[in-house]
């Protein structure tokens, strides 16, 4: 392995995780500044359910795909989301996995998993990017910040596929690419759309909270009634 | 290049909206990451097709760009990159209400279809209370929130003639019933139960208020109306303007403690109940010394109870039921309506989507009082419409007076021949009035000029 790449699997990232870290703690700081509202009424709705199970149900949402209406008539996009974030979540742990653990995916069956995993999402990720050009609404809402980070995705997914088998015997390119994408990956996700996992625990709670104490989550389902005779 | 000056209306906006934003909108604010799975949640949408900007997404980003350029690091150093962007002329708000009001009901059902959590409605409310702190908000909004503020209800019906009201009702009941001590008591100190109403009754349906008085009557309950603070709706809900909101519920909840009333319940009215029940305590900054209800809860708790007994067969057509989003949505008011309908009324037929999956009848968020925009709200409601034609129902009934109205022009424009009605009316028609000797009740005026002699004054709001 050539000091290049050393220094790309190891200390480059270590530079570009800290650097997220930091920029995370201060977003998370920012968003603590603003005060939280309260619910300082009594509970309504079902007695069957309170603040922390709405919370926790609302947190929850995005693994039960029967839970709202969107997700439920959308299921094919549900699964694409699903697939999607799959890939990037594996991903990620390959980017340690290959400096730390190389070991858990040398064999062949993993590394040709993931390889089958990142394909997909990469085709996902050119299925998203189609639509953000071509569904009129979805382009309205599109911003530069989205398209860029979708297109970083495709393009650091579509990477992995060949860094996976982790070969650097046989050519260094597909790893140092995979490598230096990972490290601008980390550097611009706190800037970007991408860290919306950051916000999903304040946005999902807060909501839940306010719907449990309401009575209103975790969401009642209105089956769709039988044809009337008239 | 110089940088562009912005108007004192826009400085103003964007320092309220500083002090108005909280953790929660913060966050919605940040989190949307404009999957567009919102998009078909929005009646406005699905009435519109070809219009993508009435997508709530795009409405939201109307709000998001403002709040990215002023509030947000990447939004100030990159705005291009994210569509950050400052708003400068008074024109440039005028467009911003006609989407903060226009093309949206608040109806919070994109917030529940979201796989992020991001409550629109919610910031939505706040940048319409940022739009009237600086007197830019329909003309509607304008006159009944004044209404509100200055007469003490937002339809700016006198004291006189809602006493007068009261009075011809306790007629009507004292006929009906034939019992003279049938009677609505006003003003009586230490009732179990408190009734604020929505002036709409007193103005166009005082039907539901003899109705209510009928029921407390066969129930046996210990009951009153305030003489005044009597409105249990409050504008600030729509209007976004939580000075307002405070200060209405702060006077009804300090009527119902100076009248040292053990329960308020409210009417049906989804607007009113959720600002009552729901937000008021949050707006007015007080923690409610007394039990808060709706009447539908108090209805269905008086047949659960046996202290009123009903003949079903006296509502044998069908009827469905339509959920208040401030109810259903808000407050999670679903279950009960249903229950009780199904007490009172021989064929009822479940809408669908329904309870907090509901679509707005598309007169919330004060919808009915943007007269400019009634051509836009007629039009949306096709997906109501269509909802309710499915049922093949005669009847919708709802909790909900705003509700009603929508309903009913509606119902008028798509020539669906149905009527609305609301569940205080079915139960009464229902009822089985039971001969009994009532304690007898001072009338309104009689009591009124008394207690007026004896010196007690209205209550002003508190700021």
């Amino acid at each position: 392995m050539s000091d290049l790449l050393n220094f790309v699997e190891n200390e480059l990232q270590l530079i570009a995780l800290g650097f997220m870290g930091l920029v995370y703690i201060l977003r998370i700081r920012w968003i603590l500044r603003y005060k939280a509202g309260r619910d300082r009424q009594a509970p309504t709705g079902s007695s069957n359910t309170t603040s922390a199970k709405g919370a926790i149900y609302s947190l929850f949402n995005i693994a039960m795909p029967w839970a709202m209406e969107s997700t439920r008539q959308k299921f094919f996009f549900y699964l694409q989301f699903v697939f999607f974030h799959l890939a990037v979540a594996a991903n990620i742990l390959m980017s340690f996995l290959i400096p730390y653990a190389p070991s858990l995916i040398k064999p062949p069956f993993i590394f040709r998993s993931l390889q089958v995993l990142f394909a997909i999402g990469c085709i996902i990720s050119c299925y998203r990017l189609y639509r953000r050009l071509y569904d009129r609404v979805i382009n309205l809402i599109s911003t530069p910040d989205d398209f860029f980070s979708l297109f970083l995705l495709t393009i650091w997914l579509f990477v992995s596929i060949w860094a996976a088998p982790n070969h650097p015997d046989q050519g260094e390119g597909p790893l140092l690419a995979y490598f230096v994408l990972t490290a601008f990956f980390l550097m611009y996700v706190p800037f970007s759309k991408i860290s919306h996992y950051l916000y999903y625990p304040f946005t999902r709670f807060y909501f839940g909270r306010t719907m449990g104490h309401r009575g209103v989550y975790p969401l009642k389902h209105s089956p769709q009634p039988k044809p009337t005779k008239n | 290049m110089t940088e562009k000056k912005r108007s004192y209306k826009v400085e103003r906006v964007l320092e309220r909206m500083k002090k108005k934003l909280n953790r929660q909108m913060v966050a919605s604010l940040v989190a949307c990451v404009h999957c567009g799975m919102c998009t078909e949640a929005c009646h406005y949408v699905l009435a519109n097709p070809d219009d993508p900007t009435y997508a709530p997404a795009y409405k939201a980003d109307q709000i998001r760009r403002l709040f990215k350029r002023n509030f947000d690091w990447t939004g100030r150093v990159f705005p291009w990159w994210v569509h950050a962007g400052n708003l400068y002329t008074d024109e440039e708000l005028e467009k911003l209400k006609d989407i903060v009001f226009g093309k949206c009901t608040n109806c919070r059902r994109c917030s529940v279809n979201c796989p992020m959590g991001v409550d629109y409605a919610t910031f939505n409310r706040m940048m319409r209370g940022c739009l009237v702190s600086v007197g830019i908000m329909p003309e509607g909004v304008a006159v009944v929130s004044k209404d509100q503020w200055e007469i003490g209800n937002q339809m700016g019906v006198l004291k006189e003639d809602y006493l007068e009201t009261l009075d011809w009702m306790s007629e009507e009941l004292v006929n009906e019933v034939e019992d003279p001590a049938a009677r609505i008591p006003i003003d009586k100190m230490d009732a179990d139960v408190v009734y604020a109403i929505n002036p709409r009754e007193v103005k166009y349906d005082p039907r539901t208020i003899a109705d209510a008085a009928k029921i407390f009557y066969c129930a046996r309950e210990n009951w009153t109306m305030p003489s005044e603070e009597w409105d249990m709706t409050n504008f600030g809900l729509f209007s976004g303007d939580d000075d307002l909101g405070g200060g209405v519920a702060r006077r009804l909840y300090e009527k119902v403690i100076e009248l040292r009333g053990k329960k308020l319940v409210v009417s049906e009215c989804g607007h009113g109940y959720r600002s009552t029940r729901c937000e008021g305590p949050n707006w007015a900054g007080m923690d409610i010394p007394f039990e808060m209800e709706s009447s539908v809860i108090t209805m269905l708790r008086y047949l659960k109870e046996g202290r009123i007994k009903v003949d079903k067969t006296k509502n044998t057509i069908p009827v469905t039921f339509h959920d208040s989003c401030n109810n259903a949505r808000s407050c999670g008011l679903f279950e009960e309506p249903r229950e009780l309908l199904n007490l009172v009324a021989t064929d009822f037929r479940e809408m669908y989507p329904n309870r907090a999956e509901n679509y707005c009848c598309t007169g919330g968020g004060g919808a009915m009082s943007m007269s400019e925009y009634t051509p836009l709200r007629l039009k949306s409601g096709k997906i109501k419409a269509e909802q309710l034609k499915a049922t093949g129902a005669k009847i919708v009934v709802t909790s909900c007076h705003n509700c009603v109205d929508g309903l009913t022009d509606l119902i008028r424009h798509y020539k669906l021949g149905m009527e609305v009605k609301q569940l205080v009316n079915l139960v009464a028609t229902a009822i089985v009035v039971e001969k009994k000797v009532a304690v007898p009740v001072e009338k309104p005026l009689e009591a009124l000029a008394q207690r007026s002699s004896s010196g007690s004054a209205a209550m002003p709001i508190k700021s």
